[in-house]
């Protein structure tokens, strides 16, 4: 049995899966930043050019230079940032609540948090438009914090629920017991084993936050675009400008990628080993 | 003087009462444990002391301080835990200056309790370890050296020995008692255990369904148990229980049953004599059936079947019939005896007990 999962034609069967799996997820990022790299007549050419083409920086130089590109970026830090922040911060208490506190139904608003998320956002963009235009609160990027802020809790709270049982409730009574306030509790001894549980919540928010694309075209304006909006802007009616939505989407990448390899490194497995038994 | 105090304590979770009314006064300076099978509250008796369960009513003294509605850390106490609940993220130092650090105390104040603490658990050498890297029994100390360097008026323990395996459990056993003797605090420990109960305790509490069922030293518990709960808890094996009735056979008191008739002692002449019971349940240690009649003692002669006899070493466990009731007996036959049979055994007579079968109380 072992002999013939471990024999090397399984062993390269399974390689040569993995690097299938792999090409098929690299290459559109591949065309994505060769294509950043190409003008006009390199992209139109007859048949597609993989790797070998004199690279330009023009569409790089169009994008920063000429539209506003900073002001999108501020627009799309500030909302994926903030409501990044503050679904932690809801998220992270509701879980601990739901985690800790005995009360009637708790088990089911805990799952219930989840079945809200089932709901595709691209559902809610229309009666969100309403009442945006109907409060008369729209351009505005507090409102587009405060729909990705709702949009995300459910799968925070529901993530971070699931840290906060894996904690057990005597550390925070040894706590307790050590004179802890609950602020304490919560700063020195729960929040360093929810790093991992954070980490993890944070990606997730902060990639939905700076990618979602159909309630930030219907919420904002032209300063409060964020930067998929601003992509989106290179559709125009004389065509699609290949070279330069490219040059945008690979800057666009690159902030949540940093969030991602730095929120990554908090991600420790058995932080709370060694808590409890032997 | 009254360390502990708990007067008409009640404690109940929504609709179920788990304490009905408890008093308890535990001296200063006392190793009490209490102790009991699961379930019969002593641990929510504990946590009440604590401070981490509220009362549902009644009040707590500690130190003749009225702290029924104090918080943990106003009430002077210090807490080891059955899972040992140590900070994973500290080291074994930031685990045990936890406390101290919270309270602002200055730092060579804290360095010097922390190492003191360290050396008298061992534990200098692994002072800058995370718990994850720590044995069981190093983690326990962990948690005994968090609550030392606290060095409160009273320590709570809850079952801090039964994630131990048997060896180190009994040498822990002996490092309790004899942090008892250095630090001369008042020292509550919960455990289902009787042995841990038996070997450390100055007083043992014994509960059962949220009451307290007898109060004393071990000698007392053991030689005296008030009622058949605490005979069948205490002593290992348990108490064998035989149905009987009191009978007077022209002057003399005996009690007989299924297979058996015994003597009643002198000690418990008196209460049999002024007893209206007739149907009663006579208790039997184990560890008083003989092999042999040495001519010592009130011996009475017993024909017990065995079922199977165990090897122990010196002594042979037995599973055997007193008539058609199971019953248990260690004798002491030496090492090279071969496996007891079927026949007549002894038992000292002035070791038996008699409880009213109805109420379960010692006559």
């Amino acid at each position: 049995m072992s002999n013939q999962l471990h024999s090397p034609w399984r062993v390269m069967a399974h390689y040569v899966c993995l690097c299938l799996l792999a090409i098929a997820c690299l290459m559109p990022i591949w065309v994505m930043i060769s294509t950043s790299f190409k003008d006009d007549i390199v992209i139109f050419d007859g048949k597609p050019i993989w790797f070998f083409f004199v690279p330009t920086m023009d569409n790089y130089e169009y994008i920063v230079g000429r539209g506003k590109f900073d002001r999108y970026l501020v627009n799309s830090v500030i909302v994926a940032v903030v409501s990044t922040f503050l679904t932690l911060l809801l998220g992270g208490l509701c879980a601990y609540a739901l985690a800790r506190a005995e009360f009637k139904g708790r088990r089911f608003v805990a799952n219930a948090t989840l079945l809200v998320r089932m709901v595709p956002p691209a559902v809610l963009a229309v009666p969100a438009f309403a009442m945006v235009i109907f409060l008369n609160v729209n351009n505005d990027l507090l409102v587009l914090i405060f729909f990705y802020t709702a949009l995300n809790l459910p799968f925070a709270i529901w993530l971070l629920f699931g840290f906060y049982k894996q904690i057990p409730v005597e550390l925070e009574e040894a706590a307790i017991v050590d004179g802890a306030s609950p602020l304490q509790v919560f700063f020195r001894v729960l929040l360093p084993l929810m790093k991992s549980g954070y980490a993890v919540a944070g990606i997730f928010t902060f990639r939905i936050a700076w990618n979602e694309f159909i309630l930030a075209l219907l919420l904002t304006g032209r300063n409060t675009r964020t930067l998929p909006v601003a992509a989106s802007g290179f559709l125009t009616d004389t065509g699609v400008e290949w070279g330069r939505i490219m040059a945008m989407g690979t800057l666009i990448v690159i902030p949540p990628l940093l969030f991602t390899f730095f929120a990554a490194r908090q991600i420790i497995a058995g932080m709370t080993a060694g808590a409890v038994k032997g | 003087m009254p360390g502990v105090e708990l007067i008409d304590v009640a404690k109940s979770f929504g609709s179920t009462e788990v304490i009905p009314k408890l008093n308890l006064s535990i001296d200063e300076g006392e190793f009490a444990v209490i102790v009991g099978p699961s379930g019969c509250g002593k641990s929510t008796t504990l946590r009440m002391i604590c401070g981490l369960e509220p009362v549902t009513s009644g009040s707590i003294f500690i130190k003749d301080r009225n702290v029924t509605k104090a918080a943990p850390k106003a009430r002077d106490i210090a807490m080891v835990f059955q899972s040992y609940a140590l900070y994973p993220h500290m080291d074994v130092a930031g685990n045990m200056s936890f406390a101290l650090r919270l309270a602002g105390r200055p730092k060579e104040e804290i360095k010097r309790r922390v190492d003191h603490a360290a050396q008298l658990l061992e534990l200098t050498d692994y002072l800058h370890r995370k718990p994850r890297d720590l044995s069981g029994g190093q983690r326990q100390r962990v948690a005994m050296g968090r609550s030392i360097v606290r060095d409160a008026y009273c320590f709570l323990f809850d079952e801090p020995l039964s994630n131990l395996d048997a060896k180190l459990r009994s040498s822990m056993r002996t490092e309790l008692a004899l942090l008892h003797k250095q630090l001369e605090r008042t020292m509550v420990y919960v455990t289902h255990d009787q042995i841990e109960a038996m070997t450390m305790a100055d007083r043992i509490v014994i509960m059962d369904q949220g009451e307290i069922q007898q109060v004393g030293t071990p000698r007392e518990v053991y030689t005296s148990p008030r009622n058949r709960f605490v005979a069948g808890f205490i002593g290992s094996p348990s108490m064998n229980f035989l149905d009987a009735q009191l009978q007077d056979e022209r002057g003399e008191l005996v009690v007989r049953g299924d297979g058996f008739r015994l003597p009643i002692p002198d000690r418990l002449q008196q209460q049999v004599q002024n007893t209206t019971v007739t149907e009663c349940t006579v208790g039997l240690r184990p560890e008083h059936f003989f092999a042999r009649n040495d001519g010592s003692g009130n011996l009475a002669a017993l024909k017990l079947n065995v079922d199977v006899a165990e090897y122990i070493g010196s002594s042979q466990f037995l599973a055997a019939h007193l008539g058609e009731q199971a019953v248990t007996a260690t004798v002491d036959v030496g090492p090279d005896a071969e496996p007891m049979q079927s026949g007549e055994y002894y038992f000292d007579t002035n070791r038996l007990y008699l409880f009213d079968r109805r109420t379960g109380m010692a006559l």
